[in-house]
């Protein structure tokens, strides 16, 4: 498709609301008018946006990763790869674009240009982000750094991403968002494209915090071809004004999978809507959608889980737990189950609750207080072993689940 | 005589509306082992668990002291810090609580600095001691999973008994340590609580049945409940007697 026809069909969803999740006015915000300003080093980070990045689980020495990437806004922007590592290419996604002609054909591939007015208008504005990609054979033991923070007040975030793992790869990337809590009214639109090829593995895992005025509405979408593996999980932690997000996972080619973690902390008036599609295309394709979500204050919650068996000889299964803190919560968990081959075999649970009495009884008449009882229970429930996770991000999510909960508490 | 570590008096206690408890005097001394016995739903898991402030268990009227104060008015993390303790005979599992961790965290002899001291593959000191007191009671294979969860009958027991061993309490209650255990594990069971009746400084209540349990240990008076109430008060002596007539004849023989 050219880029006009691109900007057509964009045009033509300007007004399409999306599926799920409360309507936003787009014109209430202003976007990036001009290309985004290239950062040199890290050491050209101030101290202050340092500490901010860090919050997310950036780590600014770089140590023990093979790769940075930060963007300010949709304004400046910092790539960076380990010169030692082989194989692995980070870029801002406008240089990218300009030095491989064939990645257009991977822009809007996952994520259709006119799913909602969301997507149509991160076509039509400046957008950037970054462009990730491990060559073919290449194991990229560290992971890939990156992150992205909103700091200006009334704006909009226009982000595009595409990480591809080539044939035979291994990739892990962290990504971490954040917004100072200080930032009036934003909105952060994020387009995210992962590309799984044969037998390639990609771990993505995010940790976001975000502020109270920020709506947050991520579109992503994976292709993962023949045996290929694709792992998310995600942490979201902090209050914010609205999200809602629905990523769809294509097992395109034959012995596909794919897992998608979620944990939710629901804080203050938050609303958010977080789920995850599994469309199983091919026979052996296999996966799973875990959440959990946890509701305190007068957050509410939905957590959908969606798995549609296109092909015989496939196996998913949903798990959507949810733990009720507050009265003045609300979660609701939404399993969708639909076999359109015969040898679909798809499964859910779903439970809501509240911390049982019986458990804080238990644990307080071993000399716990009931808040340290309490956050004991939630801790445990949150705990997700994420199986194929590399030990540094099953870590840097137990510490963002850890502070959270500390901070929360 | 020295004075009483813990008593209730004329202790009432209702659950659910239904009254379980209609007025129990009983008296603990420190460092004494006592045994609360009686038929079936008698109400013996009731008191203990009324002392150890369990919210089901509603107080309709009478006390219970504690060094002489009332602690009805008391949390239930206050009695267990007050040295209180009360193994459950059925815990509830807690997912994503580690039976080790957990014991680091409610056992001051256990007290890791910290949960990244083991997150760096180091074991700290105490852990190792840890382990070597899992092994002596048999639940060294419990140590990694869940609380309670999927554990065993005897499994429960053993764990139960080992967090109320550890926390050091001035008084615990086990219901029914023993049931649901083999002969070994009885024996492992009765060496515990033997050692620390030795040691002397820890008041054991036991509800039981088996006569092994409380010979081994040497029961020092045994209160046997019927109906809500205290109708015997006796020791040692009496449990072959008890095991041979069965609480029925038992009691209307010496109550008459």
């Amino acid at each position: 498709m050219t880029s006009d026809d691109m900007k057509k069909r964009a045009e033509s969803a300007k007004e399409k609301q999306a599926q799920y999740g409360e309507d936003i006015d787009l014109d209430n915000y202003e976007y990036a008018v001009s290309e985004p300003s290239e950062i040199e080093s890290i050491d050209d980070v101030s101290p202050e946006d340092q500490s901010l990045v860090r919050e997310v689980g950036f780590d600014t020495s770089q140590e023990n990763v093979s790769g940075s990437f930060i963007q300010f806004d949709t304004e400046s922007i910092l790539a960076d790869v380990l010169l030692t590592q082989e194989g692995l290419e980070v870029l801002p996604m406008s240089q990218a674009l300009k030095q491989y002609d064939w990645l257009k054909e991977y822009l809007w591939k996952a994520v259709p240009v006119d799913v909602d007015k969301y997507t149509a208008r991160s076509e039509l504005e400046i957008y950037n982000g970054y462009f990730i990609r491990a060559k073919a054979g290449t194991k990229i033991a560290m992971p890939v750094q990156s992150c992205l923070i909103m700091k200006k007040n009334q704006t909009v975030q226009n982000v595009h991403n595409i990480i591809i793992a080539e044939e035979g790869s291994e990739l892990h990337i962290i990504n971490g968002c954040a917004t100072p809590s200080n930032v009036e009214q934003s909105l952060h639109l994020g387009v995210t494209e992962f590309y799984v090829k044969k037998n390639a593995q990609l771990t993505f895992t995010m940790v976001h915090r975000w502020s109270e005025k920020t709506d947050v509405r991520p579109r992503s979408a994976a292709i993962v071809e023949e045996n290929g593996t694709y792992i998310s999980s995600y942490a979201l932690l902090s209050p914010l004004k609205s999200i809602q997000t629905f990523p769809k996972v294509r097992l395109f080619g034959s012995g596909a999978k794919s897992d998608l973690y979620s944990i939710v902390y629901g804080s203050k008036k938050s609303k958010y809507d977080i789920g995850g599609l599994l469309s199983l295309e091919a026979p052996r394709t296999s996966g799973k959608v875990i959440s959990r979500s946890i509701a305190t204050d007068s957050s509410e919650i939905i957590a959908r889980g969606d798995l549609v068996g296109l092909s015989g000889q496939t196996k998913a299964r949903l798990e959507c737990d949810g733990l009720l803190i507050s009265d003045s919560a609300v979660i609701r968990a939404v399993p969708m189950l639909a076999a359109h081959a015969e040898g679909a075999e798809l499964s859910h649970e779903a439970t809501v609750g509240k911390v049982g009495a019986e458990q804080l009884n238990y644990l307080m008449s071993r000399g716990l207080n009931e808040e340290e009882a309490t956050s004991l229970i939630i801790r445990g429930f949150v705990k997700l072993k994420v199986p194929g996770l590399p030990p540094a991000l099953q870590s840097s999510i137990d510490d963002a689940i850890k502070m959270s909960l500390e901070g929360g508490m | 005589m020295c004075g009483n570590l813990l008593e209730t008096r004329d202790l009432r206690v209702e659950v659910n509306g239904v009254p379980i408890l209609g007025g129990v005097d009983l008296e603990f001394k420190p460092g004494l082992v006592y045994a609360i016995l009686g038929p079936n739903a008698s109400g013996k898991s009731t008191l203990a668990k009324t002392i150890m402030g369990l919210p089901e268990y509603k107080i309709t009227g009478g006390d219970i002291l504690y060094n002489n104060e009332s602690i009805l008015r008391k949390t239930i993390t206050e009695r267990a810090q007050l040295g209180i303790a009360y193994a459950f005979q059925t815990p509830p599992s807690i997912s994503g609580v580690k039976l080790d961790d957990f014991i680091c965290r409610i056992c001051p002899d256990y007290q890791c600095k910290a949960e990244s001291d083991t997150l760096m593959g180091e074991t700290c000191a105490s852990k190792n001691d840890l382990y070597d007191n899992f092994e002596r009671l048999g639940i060294r294979n419990l140590a990694k999973r869940d609380l309670n969860d999927g554990f065993s009958g005897g499994e429960s027991k053993r764990s139960e008994l080992f967090q109320v061993l550890s926390m050091r309490p001035k008084i615990m209650f086990l219901d029914e340590p023993d049931s649901g255990l083999d002969y070994d594990s009885l024996k492992v069971v009765g060496r515990e609580l033997r050692t620390l009746r030795e040691k002397g400084d820890t008041t054991l209540v036991i509800i039981s049945h088996h006569r092994y349990v409380l010979e081994f240990l040497e029961v020092d008076k045994v209160y046997i409940l019927q109906q809500g109430r205290l109708v015997y008060t006796g020791d040692m002596s009496d449990i072959p007697a008890l095991e041979e007539k069965g609480y029925e004849k038992f009691l209307s023989e010496v109550i008459g």
